[in-house]
């Protein structure tokens, strides 16, 4: 208790900005893997172009917000692309998707590494400085990455669960013969479903990349905690990807501040695995509570029919 | 009188095996029209290659249209709507969402009132869950969807199969209903339920048309019980 109260106060914000960061890289994964269902591993290489975008706009034009700005809709272009090419063909075939993204994300790295070379490149913090809470320094665009994080997460639930679009596409996802068969153009909803995964990793990327260094390596890095964000916090479920993200990223940044980076990383894969064995305990006793409440109050109600 | 739907030399099935062979039907505007048959006959395939879900040969024309080729989405744009005998339901949406989704042509609030109209039952359950309703609240909600979409044509697919008998009324009520501004063609084991609604029958045996005509007259010769065996 000591410890963390010791810790809490010097290191609080990062482990907010890195639960952030860990929620902002695996929301388009949750979209393309957690609610497509397909086993993405062409997630990183999307963060990667936007990354790129924003660095390759801030190059040409000088201005680094218009390079984030045209991010996610290069990466949504790109995800249109390989989804109506590629992917289209493969939603009943998850091995042969897995391989098929596997290597969509070995053509992008080499083509990002023959244009931009192997060099680390840099990507201008575009606010810059900092202020100060509590005697404490909090750079401004670590705190605009938090926001935009809300922001995204905030739009996103909207759209899938306030909008006619987000309606048919998880009618789509639920039973996708049915929806077709009421009129919804399922194929077409994939495909704006894998751009939209696509253009938040786009996004996610060019907003990550002013705090790390660019390589073709970059969004590598990125995947596999994307990967256990979405399995722990359960496919499809946006408030289970918030809760591992801000458990996985928190963990990160307490252990790291405790231990050295790679032996937290170990402990994260633990904290992970001991996630995955221990989630369908919690889920099932959440549900039984759920369904418990339900039958209770359809019992006020209920007229037998049969 | 003119023709809402001509089926011409239709073939269909799963993969290699074939399970419809040479089926020709014409369904005239607002009949009734019922499909019977024994298990495995080729009733459920014939709705589902009508539908677009499986594939298929032959001709099949909606209202001077050739949709042979089209896939479900545009047939069911085009007016013709399914209701399927089982997986009726996308799990984790509530009943309001079903009607929603299924709600093109009015304003969502007039098409749920008029869903809880026809089944007040749904009325008293749009916030819960579909998965969580009972056989036969699931075929009314599938109804209530199929109507939603104002149809020329609905396939319906053994709405009263597996429903306790106080429903089915209800559902013969629906089936009604719904037949005043949609042609009907009703997959349906039960003789009574089809004689009661239906005017015209097709009776498929091993994928073929072998008998049809009206359904009174079917009933009344005892072709209807001969061919199913009762």
């Amino acid at each position: 208790m000591s410890i963390i109260a010791t810790l809490l106060p010097v290191d609080s914000f990062n482990i907010v900005v890195l639960a952030a960061v860990f929620v902002l890289i695996a929301l388009g994964l949750h979209i393309t893997f957690g609610m497509l269902g397909v086993l993405n591993l062409a997630h990183g290489e999307f963060l990667l172009i936007g990354a790129y975008t924003a660095f390759q706009i801030q190059e040409a034009t000088g201005s680094v917000v218009l390079g984030m700005a045209l991010a996610p809709i290069v990466a949504g272009i790109i995800g249109v692309i390989v989804e109506r090419s590629i992917l289209r063909f493969l939603y009943q075939r998850p091995l042969d998707s897995l391989l098929a993204t596997f290597g969509v994300s070995l053509i992008i790295r080499q083509a990002i590494q023959l244009r931009y070379s192997a060099n680390p490149r840099t990507v201008t913090d575009p606010i810059g400085g900092s202020f100060v809470i509590a005697g404490y320094n909090i750079p401004w665009w670590r705190f605009v990455i938090v926001i935009a994080t809300i922001a995204l997460v905030t739009a996103t639930l909207a759209l899938i669960n306030r909008t006619r679009f987000g309606l048919n596409a998880r009618a789509t996802i639920r039973n996708p013969i049915l929806a077709d068969t009421m009129g919804i153009n399922t194929s077409t909803v994939r495909t704006a479903l894998f751009a939209l995964g696509a253009a938040m990793a786009g996004i996610a990327g060019a907003l990550i990349a002013p705090i790390n260094t660019l390589n073709p390596s970059f969004g590598v890095l990125f995947l596999v905690n994307s990967f256990l964000v979405v399995i722990i916090g359960g496919q499809g479920s946006l408030r289970g990807l918030v809760t591992a993200a801000v458990l996985l990223g928190g963990s990160l940044a307490i252990l790291q501040f405790l231990i050295s980076t790679v032996f937290a990383q170990i402990l994260v894969l633990v904290i992970a695995i001991v996630g995955v064995r221990t989630r369908p305990l919690i889920v099932d006793a959440v549900n039984k509570r759920r369904d418990r409440l339900a039958f209770l109050r359809s019992r006020r109600t209920r007229t037998p029919v049969s | 009188m003119t023709t809402l739907l001509h089926v011409a030399g239709l073939n269909a099935g799963y993969g290699s095996s074939r399970v419809l062979r040479n089926v020709s039907l014409d369904i005239t505007p607002g009949s009734v029209v019922c499909v019977m048959g024994r298990n495995g006959a080729g009733k459920t395939t014939l709705l589902k290659a009508l539908m677009g879900v499986i594939p298929k040969q032959g001709s099949v024309v909606l209202q001077g249209s050739d949709i042979t080729r089209w896939s479900s989405h545009r047939i069911s744009r085009a007016g013709m709507v399914w209701v399927p005998q089982e997986d009726t339901v996308f799990p984790g949406l509530t009943v309001r969402e079903h009607l929603t989704v299924a709600c093109r042509h009015q304003e969502v609030a007039a098409a749920v009132a008029a869903a809880a109209t026809l089944f007040p039952v749904l009325g008293d359950r749009l916030d819960q869950e579909a998965q969580t309703l009972s056989g036969g609240e699931r075929k009314m909600l599938a109804i209530a969807q199929a109507l939603e979409a104002s149809p020329k044509l609905i396939l319906m697919d053994e709405p009263t199969e597996g429903v306790a008998p106080v429903v089915v009324q209800d559902l013969i009520t629906a089936i009604r209903v719904a037949s005043r501004n949609a042609a009907i063609v009703l997959v349906e084991q039960n003789v009574d339920t089809a004689v009661a609604v239906g005017s015209y029958a097709y009776i498929l045996e091993r994928g073929q048309i072998v008998e049809s005509g009206a359904i009174k007259e079917l009933h009344e010769d005892g072709v209807l019980e001969e061919r199913l065996g009762l």
